[in-house]
């Protein structure tokens, strides 16, 4: 299980990083957009991800035909890298790239791809992922978000939580109860549907994240109607489907790069001062990250050749440490050099380090708790 | 990696399985030599991996040899395989001629040996293996420079000594020795990169006993019970598996693209964080083992004390933590740029990228 694969960029390759590259810097310098932490959460900005969606740059992997350019896994990743690296806006596109757009590839009709697709590259299009409820956090098997069936389609009450950028969203890919809870077969009689968050019965209630900011959301079903024809892949079935979407989640280089920003501006404030003794101690951070790039890139290249069933166990691994990893950035910076974090500082280190500090608790906990992953690590390798 | 090289990794693996046993690593700690292994290595053409056919080589690549390290290392396989064949590509990098005999070596950054008028005169500690060994390869001193020599031990002085594992780390000295190979004065880059070269090799070996540890732990919590169920059903012994399964899982991958990046020929900085990053999972793997294993695993009779023994060493031999944190700190702070991501993922005008000598 822990021998992955390892990646030697192409040519192309590098040349793509530097198009990039090149691409966010101009954007940068023409104010566009100002980079942050944990951008990929928080750096909700339609605009921008129309700008990256007329560069090609969502669902860049995706067939053709319905806008995507075909390219690699691993072109992808490199795409990913360049827009964490940077701390660029592209939170409001986030989930419907990463998540929604595989899974419709891999389980939708051919109706809902080619009405979903085109919409998502142009960046014109956001997904929610509706899975927490208030009383089911980690137990996500235990959901009791219901759809019941009436002539033509499905009538769904309950409520979500934690769901981010709902109020941003135009659809949410729902999991939901089809048929009641059986303690004995608890993954079995669950479905997952695509909710128009503009449909009749559905109130989106902002719930405050501790900064104040507004990410995460409540989402309320009250009788809402959600025709057959939103169903994805079969009924009964979601939980497999929804697991499917796991290893992409857990293993991307957002599971390592939330702080980097604050990284690169920690090593520029060392340069200035001419502090090699704090280079040292920065160097072990340089070097913890690129082991775990080292891991992650290899899940991503196992992902795109291999099977699902060898890519989940390190995949789930790749989030529990590389999310531990960005944690610590914040702890270990501001015992570098001196700070003092507040949101709208002028000095960028000041800032970096309350946007990291404030967001830190998150990263260990949303996508899968690192106690969930633990576990699932833990089986896995017990079983071999 | 190819079909061909697992099946070759495969053979290697049985044969180290079948022939080292615990006792036999017990038995060459006690300063005994362990022939038949060494000899078996020899007749399968190991020591002749990545060796070029011309000088007498068995083919096989670089990726190869130092999977077979890497092996070496999971079986604590009580030879100098590693001396030998880094010996013999130190001396086929400066452009010398390889030694068909046990060998090994001592790459100091600052070279103990001074060479005048082809003789050597100076004396080093912690050669490793050198009282079972022919031929030492080191660097030494002449008024133009730094050279890498090779010379017949017979002429030396050695007294005997040992690392925190029993293995031979011996004090030689020579005085005005015959020195029957020297290359050519060496640039610091020349240096660095053998540097890096041996530092990849120590990873290797020190990837195949965190494997070997990692298995060892596993295979405890599911054998051993308490409170009537297997150790790897309590949650906090899971925490312990999940973490040192993690360490295994990057020390593979930073052994990977050690190699990857050593036969790309632009070794240097994935070394150097690779070995930073061995500091800290040599710690955790360490700590959590012995945690698991609790009062059997530190006694002499169990096998683990040999892997662990081996990490406290070789952790501390050769181009240690801090001529590496060193150098990437070095590297930052005058190469980086403006970005430390551009810096990191450069591939060209990275200047940690050397290329070794064709």
């Amino acid at each position: 299980m822990f021998q992955l694969p390892t990646v030697q960029f192409t040519e192309a390759q590098e040349q793509f990083r530097l198009e990039v590259r090149a691409f966010l810097h101009e954007e940068l310098a023409k104010g566009t957009f100002v980079p942050k932490c944990d951008s990929w959460l928080s750096g909700d900005n339609p605009e921008f991800s129309k700008l990256i969606g007329q560069k090609g740059w969502i669902g860049i992997t995706w067939p053709k035909k319905y806008g995507g350019q075909e390219r690699s896994t691993i072109d992808r990743y490199i795409l990913t890298e360049e827009f964490l690296a940077i701390g660029a806006p592209v939170a409001a596109h986030w989930f419907a790239d990463r998540q929604t757009g595989p899974l419709l590839l891999r389980y939708g009709t051919e109706q809902q791809r080619a009405f979903f697709l085109p919409q998502i590259v142009k960046g014109e299009c956001y997904f929610g992922i509706g899975l927490s409820e208030p009383n089911s956090g980690s137990d996500l098997a235990s959901v009791s978000t219901r759809a019941e069936k009436v002539e033509g389609g499905w009538i769904v009450n309950g409520q979500k939580i934690w769901t981010s950028n709902a109020h941003l969203c135009h659809y949410m890919v729902t999991l939901v109860r089809t048929s009641p809870y059986d303690g004995k077969h608890k993954h079995a009689g669950l479905s997952q549907l695509i909710v128009d968050l503009q449909a009749d019965g559905i109130t989106v209630v902002p719930i405050k994240f501790l900064t104040g900011e507004h990410h995460y959301n409540e989402v309320f079903f009250d009788n809402v109607f959600v025709p057959d024809n939103m169903v994805v892949g079969e009924i009964g079935n979601g939980w497999v489907q929804g697991l499917a979407e796991l290893a992409f989640e857990r293993s991307g280089p957002e599971r390592i790069l939330s702080t980097f920003p604050l990284i690169d501006e920690l090593i520029q404030e060392l340069k200035r001062q001419n502090n090699i003794e704090g280079l040292k101690q920065a160097s072990k951070v340089v070097a913890r990250l690129w082991s775990l790039r080292n891991l992650s890139i290899g899940v991503a290249q196992l992902l795109a050749t291999g099977n699902g069933d060898e890519v989940s166990i390190p995949a789930a691994l790749v989030k529990a440490l590389g999310t531990k990893f960005e944690q610590s950035i914040p702890e270990i910076t501001r015992l570098l050099v001196q700070t003092y974090p507040t949101l709208d500082a002028q000095r960028k280190i000041d800032r970096l380090m309350a946007e990291s500090i404030l967001h830190a608790p998150g990263f260990t906990i949303r996508g899968g708790t690192s106690e969930v992953l633990y576990g699932i690590v833990a089986k896995g390798v017990v079983a071999q | 990696m190819s079909e061909m090289k697992e099946m070759i990794l495969e053979v290697v693996e049985r044969m180290l399985k079948e022939n080292v046993s615990k006792d036999l690593v017990d038995i060459v700690e006690q300063g005994k030599w362990a022939s038949d292994i060494w000899n078996l290595f020899v007749e399968n053409g190991m020591t002749a991996v990545a060796i070029c056919e011309e000088n007498g080589g068995a083919g096989g690549d670089l990726e190869d040899l130092l999977n077979i390290v890497r092996l070496t290392g999971k079986y604590a396989a009580p030879i100098p395989f590693t001396e030998t064949t880094l010996a013999n590509y130190l001396l086929a990098y400066t452009n010398l001629q390889v030694i068909d005999d046990l060998a090994t070596y001592m790459l100091a950054e600052t070279p103990s040996f001074t060479l005048e008028n082809d003789k050597l005169t100076g004396t080093a500690h912690h050669i490793p293996w050198a009282r079972h060994t022919k031929q030492l390869v080191t660097l030494a001193h002449s008024t133009k420079g730094i050279h890498l020599v090779a010379i017949d031990l017979s002429q030396a002085a050695i007294s005997p000594d040992k690392n925190l594992a029993g293995e031979p780390r011996d004090t030689v000295t020579f005085q005005n020795a015959n020195v029957y190979q020297q290359s050519t004065v060496l640039t610091s880059e020349q240096i660095q990169t053998m540097t890096a070269i041996t530092t990849a090799f120590q990873l290797a070996m020190m990837t195949g006993a965190i494997e070997k540890i990692n298995d060892l732990t596993v295979h405890y919590t599911k054998e051993r019970e308490q409170f009537g169920r297997p150790l790897h059903r309590f949650q906090l012994v899971q925490q312990h598996i999940v973490n040192l399964a993690g360490e295994t899982a990057l020390a593979l991958a930073a052994f990977n693209n050690v190699t990857v990046a050593l036969v790309a020929q632009s070794p240097l900085s994935e070394v150097a964080y690779a070995r930073i990053r061995f500091e800290e999972m040599i710690q955790t793997v360490a700590t959590i083992s012995h945690q698991v294993h609790a009062a059997i695993g530190t006694t002499h009779e169990h096998s683990l004390q040999q892997y662990t023994r081996r990490l406290w060493s070789w952790r501390d031999e050769g181009a240690s933590t801090f001529y590496w944190t060193d150098l990437v700190a070095t590297q930052l702070l005058e190469h980086s740029g403006d970005s430390l991501w551009a810096y990191m993922t450069s591939c060209t005008n990275n200047s940690l990228l050397l290329k070794a000598q064709s």
